[in-house]
């Protein structure tokens, strides 16, 4: 169970990275459109698809992450005067039953979208460009994945009363 | 009640085809079914994602959707002609083919080949050709120009004419015109870019749209829907959705000319096009369309030069008979 | 319509219970869309979702964040303090001030909210914690500086009303710019007179008083100068046409890797640690929005717009009695909903009822736009206290930032009743500069 977890673990730090480096290539191509438009004066037709699908993309792979570091904002002025043992219960039934079965199924209906946008040759709707839209479903859904995962895995770190990290705060 | 609808569409709810097209064809609905047919309205992004009406349809998420063939032509490009492209009839001559002369017909298989039954829902009057910070008489004003666009014009413009389309998003549009980031946007007709205020961003209008004469809007459905529809409602529905696509007609002409007359009290420059520069920028359009359906039908998908065959025709026999209409052009 | 007037009862349970924001959103999402859509809700969910995920808009918060992050962790930020501190150290709340000032020079040129208050927030409250500010007026002064973005064109809030309700976007941006300065204003005399009456909470700065004037001068100049011209850029790059407000975002995280270059403190770490904040923080704000995409689509999918049309039309108000009302829908939406949200589901609403009353429509989305604001910052539910949770050190607990913020949400209703007493303060400015 225990190398599961941190599988699990590691798995979202990696889509972290990969969120990262999504992180520039969005700021890549929002300044290579404004000297394209405004030095060159032959602006792009990609920059602004990219730009939304990056910020898309950075986020979804790194939802897992930001869970992983109890980063989604909780209002916990009544739940702290709770026991431990209340709250872990209150997150493990939320994460691991609630939460993660709904993601999965976000996840599932992401990975029917990648399949029927591979199969019909989708491209975008408006833009001139006009990319395939398969590889950026394809992202969403990993990203809907591995936050199913952390999910169940933050779900049984609680119900085994190893609830939210006090550790992780502003990492450095 | 027998049925009620949950219907998106892919403009927001303040937008004029919202209300003239959309919530118009609800009421005309109600008042022919004897409320028996509920239609209710929804602006874009609520339900289902603005550009992704036909996708919600498909997958049963609403029951009917509302949107325009616009949004298909890169899956598609036969829908470039009903969506209305560069160089094609303008509304008078269109509605005539689409009712009269086999293109709702035409439509209705394209759909129908996507397991979806189609309402013709509003067509539109022309649009404006620019809100321009660049005077635009000849084409070599076109040259090098920053043009916000998109679809078949962005091609057209940049293989034809050396002009520059440039993306931009519908948020960032007034921003970036008043500041002349871009030279030139289009957006709408008239009525439907008076509310925008680009006529307070730039300086210069230029009419008439040739990039687009007209636009269509349909209300879609899987084919079960509407077989599962009681028979004698069906007419009744047809008959809702032409009678509302001509009342929105002549309420958009309607609305246009009052907002042709509120630029002339502004300071902007209305620019009428020479009658050879139109006809140089249609050739092209028409160029760009007929070459895109010899492509498709090289990949063996032959139905939309057929279907262009058709609306080429019907154009022709228009241009050369229409003579006798009075217009009342100045 | 049942099960949207119970939407928002359970979802104030769920976070009590200690879930987080963006999951007690989806989990009532999910509970009401089966109701509405049968077995295609979850389809319908997962639609929201891709919508907001492929909302262009939101790509300037993972910028901002890293503009922030970068001049934090650099040092500049620190630096940049320290400057301030030299001159402003006299000044009751003088770091208060500058926070504010700052806050309102990116509002000018981000277009969301949200984004500037972490960057500022990121590099702020070090500093100010470091001058023993106190924990509460940090974190009011975070939050109102941040959510200035809202008033001060350009604002993303106001292009989207404009076209919701089809009025003019110059018109309406010009319009808001006088009641911005308003705010800003009362923010800042509200600063000066707290450290003037009540001086314990607001420090008056370190005593550098030792330091050399030429070094002082030397400092000064090697800092401000950098910083100005970082600002500059971004302001600079939307006013000039260079940029669009998105776009300017990008020139500033560039701007700040540039700063950290120069002064030096540039290093891989540094790099990393940046990207690695500005992914989680943007993951959790975006997760919140995407979360709240959902729960507005259900809500309005489950008949929660006729709910409030019925109101509307069973409460057989008068012309003042409708706008309050109107007011005070918005505001309490706002407790929940992101303001996209919230402004798709009211404006609609509320035009056709604004124009058949003759109430001059610029006006009311002014004030409309000011509630947004309010909302915004209102606890217990309030955006700007969850960003800022997001970023704030260990000993800033939740109440403080709730009654941090108490005098800023005064200030705001302030400004809203100054607005709505007098009208010309919106409708004056847009005759006088827009169009030709
Ligand atoms: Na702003
Ligand atoms: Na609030």
């Amino acid at each position: 169970m225990k190398t599961l977890l941190s599988a699990i673990d590691r798995t979202s730090a990696g889509l972290g990275r990969i969120a990262e480096v999504v992180v520039l290539i969005l700021i890549v191509a929002m300044l290579y459109e404004v000297a394209a438009r405004y030095i060159f004066g032959a602006p792009t037709l990609w920059a602004f698809d990219i730009a939304y699908m990056s910020t898309g993309v950075l986020f979804v792979l790194g939802a897992a992450q930001a869970l992983r570091q109890d980063a989604h904002v909780r209002i916990d002025v009544l739940s702290s005067r709770f026991s431990h043992r209340v709250r872990g219960w209150i997150d493990g039934i939320a994460f691991l039953f609630v939460l993660a079965p709904i993601f999965c199924k976000l996840a599932w209906i992401g990975g029917q979208r990648t399949w029927r946008a591979y199969t019909l040759g989708e491209v975008e709707h408006v833009s001139p460009w006009a990319p395939l839209m398969w590889p950026f479903y394809a992202l969403l859904t990993i990203g809907l994945a591995a936050l199913t995962l952390q999910l169940a895995a933050q779900g049984i770190r609680a119900l085994a009363g190893r609830g939210r990290p006090a550790d992780l705060t502003l990492e450095s | 009640q027998d049925v009620t609808w949950r219907v998106p569409t892919s403009v927001p709810e303040g937008s004029p085809y919202y209300v003239n097209f959309l919530v118009r064809f609800a009421e005309n609905v109600d008042l022919l079914t004897d409320s028996r047919v509920e239609i209710q309205p929804f602006g874009a992004g609520v339900l289902v994602p603005a550009l992704q009406v036909y996708d919600g349809v498909r997958d049963g998420i609403v029951e009917a959707g509302h949107s325009t063939p616009s949004y298909l032509v890169n899956q598609n490009p036969e829908n470039a002609i009903y969506a209305g492209f560069p160089g094609g009839m303008g509304p008078e001559a269109y509605t005539t083919w689409i009712y009269e002369g086999g293109g709702k017909e035409a439509l209705e298989k394209l759909r129908a080949s996507e397991g979806m039954k189609s309402l013709v829902v509003g067509i539109g009057s022309s649009e404006i050709m620019a809100h321009s910070n660049k005077p635009i008489r000849t084409a070599e004003d076109l040259k090098g120009l920053k043009y916000r666009t998109s679809g078949p014009w962005a091609a057209v413009m940049k293989d034809y004419f050396g002009a520059v389309p440039t993306v931009v998003p519908p948020g960032e549009i007034y921003t970036l015109l008043e500041r002349k980031g871009v030279d030139a946007i289009e957006w709408g007709p008239p009525s439907g870019n008076l509310p925008e205020g680009f006529h307070e961003a730039a300086p210069y209008i230029v009419v008439p749209g040739v990039h687009q004469p007209t636009f269509l809007w349909e209300v879609v459905m899987k084919q079960e829907t509407w077989d599962a529809l009681p028979e004698d409602l069906k007419p009744k529905l047809e008959a809702a959705a032409e009678l509302t696509t001509l009342q929105a007609l002549t309420h958009m002409y309607d609305q246009d000319i009052k907002a042709m007359e509120q630029f002339r009290t502004t300071n902007v420059e209305i620019i009428n096009l020479d009658p050879a520069f139109i006809e140089e920028m249609s050739d092209a359009g028409r160029d760009w369309i007929a070459k895109t359906a010899e492509a498709e039908a090289a990949a063996g998908r032959g139905t939309m030069k057929e279907v262009l065959a058709d609306y080429t025709d019907y154009r022709t026999r228009w241009s050369a008979e229409s003579g006798y209409l009075i217009r009342n052009e100045d | 319509m049942l099960t949207a007037s119970l939407m928002f009862p359970a979802l104030f349970a769920l976070i009590l219970l200690g879930l987080p924001i963006a999951f007690s959103l989806t989990i009532v999402s999910v509970g009401a869309g089966l109701v509405a859509f049968g077995t295609a809700g979850f389809n319908q969910l997962y639609g929201s979702f891709y919508s907001a995920v492929t909302n262009f808009i939101l790509s300037a918060i993972p910028m901002f964040i890293l503009m922030g992050a970068l001049l934090e962790r650099s040092g500049v930020a620190e630096r940049l303090f320290r400057v301030m501190s030299l001159w402003l150290g006299k000044l009751p709340g003088g770091i208060a001030l500058a926070t504010i000032a700052m806050g309102g020079v990116f509002a000018a040129a981000a277009g969301v909210v949200g984004a500037v208050e972490v960057m500022i927030g990121m590099m702020a409250i070090p500093a100010m914690q470091r001058l023993g500010y106190d924990n509460k007026l940090i974190a009011g002064t975070i939050c109102a500086g941040g959510s200035l973005g809202t008033m001060i064109p350009p604002s993303v809030i106001a292009v989207m009303y404009a076209s919701l309700a089809q009025v003019s976007v110059g018109k309406l941006l010009a319009g808001m710019i006088l009641p911005g300065l308003l705010m800003v204003g009362l923010f800042l005399a509200y600063i000066v007179i707290q450290g003037m009456v009540r001086p314990v909470p607001v420090p008056r700065g370190p005593v550098e008083d030792d330091v050399p004037l030429r070094e002082k001068l030397w400092l000064t100049v090697t800092t401000l100068l950098p910083v100005f011209a970082l600002i500059l850029a971004v302001l600079g790059s939307i006013l000039g046409g260079i940029a669009s407000p998105t776009e300017a975002a990008a020139v500033g995280a560039a701007g700040a890797l540039l700063l950290c270059i120069g002064y030096g403190r540039f290093s891989i770490r540094v790099l990393k640690e940046s990207l690695s904040i500005t992914v989680r923080i943007s993951a959790m704000i975006l997760l919140i929005v995407a979360a709240g995409t959902m729960f507005m689509g259900v809500f309005a999918a489950n008949g929660g717009a006729t709910l409030i049309r019925g109101g509307i039309e069973g409460a057989g108000l008068g012309t003042t009695g409708m706008i309050v009302f109107f007011l005070l829908i918005v505001f309490l939406l706002g407790f929940v909903l992101d303001w996209t949200a919230n402004v798709l589901i009211c404006v609609p609403l509320f035009t056709p009822f604004i124009r058949s009353a003759g109430i001059d429509p610029i006006w009311f989305a002014t004030m409309v736009i000011i509630v947004i604001q309010t909302s915004y910052l209102t606890p217990p539910m309030a955006s700007a206290i969850f960003y800022l949770k997001s970023i704030a050190p260990k000993d800033m607990t939740y109440g403080q930032m709730c009654r941090g913020v108490v005098p800023f949400v005064g200030l705001q209703i302030l400004t809203l009743a100054i607005v709505a007493a007098f009208p010309v303060l919106v409708t004056w400015l847009p005759g006088h500069i827009v169009g030709f």
